[in-house]
């Protein structure tokens, strides 16, 4: 399926597609919008380069200085030319060690190391010097859609969309690839991952091409879908975050980046063009529940202070931090805490379901032929603001999928449930008010603790009944949930985040507290009004 | 672009009917669904339809048909002009033919009972169509079939729904206009018979012309704030399909929404009023909706609860009255979605 050579083929057909696009964008208006597209370039890279050093930034400073001095002066290139070295630029980088005979034979070496690394083999066995670890296949609990994506897989080209909790996500969602048999996907990964230590490797063998998310020029972002869209066209699969970043909150995505989602219909738009034999193009959700998240600390600090915009790599993040890897994963593995990863039903890129087959259908089940959404009077139709609507509606039902596969693990249906109590007490009281409230020296009685959760699982079950949500089995309980709540809550984090004295449960960390409580917000649970508001 | 645009319109009763005439005069062939044999056969014979739009000569480039399939099978658009509780129905049936690239344009002002459902959102859950589009605003049916002059709107998010919507219905008589806010449309038109039952009632009442004034402008208000809750916006009510709507409602004798405000003044049992106006008032089922909406958003909408309790609760319109204004003033002119808070400013 893949050959040598096609991974300069990739870069060489974006940068053609991009420079084609800006120049149709900007026909009529000749040579001048082409300086505006530079100088707007210069302008975000130059910002995003102040204060910024080494050698990648360096290479950068000199690249844009030699672009300025090309804008001006006597024998200034043409504005054409310029667009597609920047263009060619971003490329290369986004391409970075993205290399097709790599991700081929990736699919052989890969998974053995991820498990390893998953299960703690290589960098945990040699500092814990643990070595009855259990399996990494005891804690990822795969579930849903499984027969149906590996049917797609041979029939289209398929986009894994996930929420975005953790940086895990990536190592748990190759591993989940792995698992169920698939053949490789390509996935645009965050510039940390290759700058961590302990992910660089796998990444830089993963089939993974480079996002900086901190590049905030509209034509990198362009390059950046016209590159997922090119992969797509190849038949690579695809696995990248809808939501964009981790949610900072710790809740199910509330709303989704169209951007990158809009590369399968326009793939498949392309597909049907070129008249290719496997045309369609297949969007899998893919939900995954943490009962404790690595990052949690750093991202609801950064949700609360609404900072989070804009930031992505904070140093003292415990991403990067080797020992916290450690305590998490011996935490999770020790208390065999399980991370259950639904894989949701498929949509094809107007959001309709599709089945194992691949043929769409609408809500009734009615056959769908999707090719036709892009068509009128019998041709295909390019059309932005059509495409964008489709997109959308896409992104509605993605949005619905990843909170009915959401599931209640005992950790947030305890943390929801002493929340609420206390917001209850207080109800006039705003967020940041409440959270500087509820500390240690807020306790609440056992018995009203326990009633909660028993008032709070009893809607969870119900609404798992209509599909609307999922309940671990270690939440259907009420005991059971206090207890696995507490144990979990004492297991990683600084200080327990939740925890019981005598008749009495006290929160310790309220910004925590809040953070797995979000898993369970926008439900309506308990008649709760939504605090996590929109991630950013 | 002169070309001819294939229009079906599901739906023969007095809007659908008038609807497809205007179309049809444009020069498009337009293919109208009946459900009744009798009024098949008047439509392709006479070329009239004297149940729904009693005086119309219908173009001759409309054509009755009463089986579905013929209906929708290559329809480049298909307009649905039926009432809102047989919408889902309706759209269910028409889906088996319904293909993702044809365009629907809705003209049904109303909610779904029980669901709350707008319907574009109806057509989502029912059909494979995506690419759909609202059509409101002040039209009297009589006046258009007439040919006087007249004003509406289509929006839709997608652009195409609006531009063909605008080529087939635009003439020296029509005036089409274009928005994108669905939302706002749709319950601007669900929210206005309501209101126009209310001016019914003051009509009957001889309450006078600053009393209808005032329910129209706070009648506004209160459609303008429930409507932003739900996720319209806001200056979407002062267009054609809000204030526009509303003013020909609550002033015309014709409005069906009026004439039950009217009877029930003039001591009608709602049953009875309804079988006597013969046509379906949606107002009267939007006024449920509106209650629960209302009640769920906790958004104050009194004048429009007032309807509700006179329709579904047995209080009498002059109670009615009586106890709307001893209700607090707030400020006139407030943000939407503050509803009476701004009383103590």
């Amino acid at each position: 399926m893949l050959h040598g050579g096609e991974e300069s083929a990739v870069g060489d057909e974006v940068v053609g597609r991009i420079v084609a696009r800006v120049l149709q964008r900007e026909a009529g208006d000749r040579g001048h919008a082409i300086h505006e597209i530079i100088g707007e370039t210069l302008f975000h890279e130059r910002s995003r380069l102040e204060g910024t050093t080494g050698p990648r930034a360096d290479a950068d400073d000199a690249f844009y200085k030699r672009v300025a001095r090309s804008l001006a002066g006597p024998g200034a290139a043409p504005g054409a030319a310029l667009v597609r070295e920047v263009v060619r630029h971003y490329t290369v980088e986004i391409r970075g060690h993205f290399d097709p005979r790599v991700y081929a034979v990736a699919t052989r070496v890969l998974p053995a190391g991820l498990n390893a690394l998953l299960n703690g083999l290589s960098p945990l066995h040699v500092l814990t010097r643990a070595r009855d670890l259990p399996s990494i296949e005891e804690n990822v609990v795969l579930d849903g859609e499984i027969e149906t994506l590996r049917s797609l897989a041979n029939v289209g080209t398929v986009i894994l969309a996930p929420t975005h909790s953790s940086n895990l996500d990536s190592l748990l969602l190759g591993f989940a690839i792995f698992r169920m048999g698939l053949p490789p996907f390509s996935y645009g990964a965050g510039l940390n991952l290759f700058t961590n230590p302990l992910t660089s490797f796998f990444m830089n063998h993963l089939g993974a091409y480079t996002v900086d998310r901190s590049k905030t020029d509209p034509l990198y972002r362009s390059t950046l879908k016209e590159f997922a869209t090119a992969l797509l066209e190849r038949g690579h699969h695809n696995l990248f975050f809808p939501g964009g970043t981790r949610s900072r909150s710790g809740a199910v995505e509330t709303h989704l980046k169209k951007g990158l989602l809009g590369t399968g219909l326009t793939a498949f738009k392309n597909n049907l063009r070129s008249k290719k034999p496997r045309p369609r193009i297949f969007i899998v959700p893919a939900t995954a529940t943490y009962p404790l998240v690595l990052e949690a600390k750093s991202l609801i600090v950064d949700f609360l202070e609404r900072t989070g915009k804009g930031r992505y790599v904070r140093s003292e993040d415990e991403f990067n931090i080797v020992r916290r890897w450690v305590e998490f994963l011996s935490g999770l593995l020790r208390l065999r805490l399980r991370i259950p990863l639904v894989i949701g039903k498929p949509f094809d890129p107007f959001g309709n379901d599709v089945d194992a087959s691949g043929a769409s259908h609408d809500a009734r089940g009615r056959p769908v032929d999707p090719a036709r959404y892009l068509m009128a009077d019998g041709a295909l139709v390019d059309d932005q603001a059509r495409d964008a609507e489709y997109t959308s509606e896409l992104a509605a039902r993605l949005l619905k999928a990843y909170r009915a596969d959401n599931v209640a693990l005992a950790p947030a249906v305890l943390a929801f449930a002493i929340f609420e109590l206390l917001r209850r007490e207080s109800p006039r009281l705003d967020l940041y008010r409440l959270l500087r409230r509820v500390g240690p020296e807020a306790p609440l009685p056992a018995a009203a603790v326990g009633e909660e959760v028993s008032a709070l699982v009893a809607e969870i079950r119900a609404m798992a009944r209509d599909g609307r949500i999922r309940i671990g089995d270690e939440s259907i309980d009420p005991n059971v949930v206090v207890r696995r709540g507490l144990e979990t809550f004492r297991t990683y984090h600084a200080v327990p985040v939740i925890d019981r004295q005598g008749d009495h449960f006290r929160i310790r960390d309220a910004n925590l507290a809040f953070y797995y409580r979000n898993r369970l917000d926008g439900y309506g649970l308990r008649g709760s009004t939504p605090l996590a508001g929109a991630d950013p | 672009m002169n070309t001819e645009v294939r229009v079906t319109v599901v739906g023969a009763g007095n809007w659908g009917t008038t609807l497809a005439h205007r179309i049809a005069s444009n020069g498009h062939p337009v293919t109208l669904l009946t459900r009744d044999p009798a009024q098949l056969e008047e439509i392709n014979e006479r070329h009239t339809n004297a149940r729904s739009v009693p005086g119309l000569t219908i173009a001759k480039n409309a054509r009755a048909v009463i089986d579905m399939k013929e209906a929708i099978v290559g329809a480049v658009l298909v307009l649905f002009a039926v009432p809102s509780q047989a919408f889902r129905a309706v759209a269910s049936a028409a889906a088996d033919f319904l293909s993702p690239e044809q365009l629907v344009i809705h003209a049904t002002k109303g909610l779904e009972r029980l669901t709350h459902r707008r319907m574009s959102e109806i057509l989502l859950e029912e059909t494979c169509v995506r690419q759909i589009g609202v059509l409101s605003g002040p039209n009297l049916a009589a006046e258009i079939a007439a040919e006087k002059p007249a004003a509406t709107v289509i929006a839709s998010h997608f652009p195409r729904v609006v531009r063909t919507g605008r080529r087939v219905l635009s003439s020296a008589r029509m005036m089409v206009f274009a928005g994108d806010d669905v939302v706002g449309v749709e319950l601007a038109g669900a929210f206005k018979n309501v209101v126009a039952i209310a001016a019914g009632m003051a009509e009957e009442l001889r309450m006078g012309e600053n009393a209808k004034a005032f329910l129209i402008t706070r009648g506004l208000a209160e459609m303008a704030r429930l409507g932003v809750a739900l996720g319209a916006r806001p200056l979407t009510f002062a267009g054609l399909s809000g204030v526009g709507d509303l003013t020909v409602t609550c002033a015309s004798a014709q409005s069906r929404n009026n004439r039950v405000g009217r009877a029930l003044v003039r001591g009608g049992v709602l049953s009875d009023v309804l079988r006597d106006i013969g046509m379906v008032a949606e107002g009267v089922y939007a006024s449920v909706s509106v209650h629960e909406l209302a009640a769920a958003h906790g958004i104050d909408v009194p004048l429009m609860d007032h309807v509700y309790r006179v329709l579904y609760e047995g209080l009498s319109p002059s109670a009615s009255v009586d106890e709307l204004m001893r209700l607090p003033s707030g400020n006139d002119v407030d943000a939407f979605g503050r509803g009476r808070a701004a009383l103590d400013t």
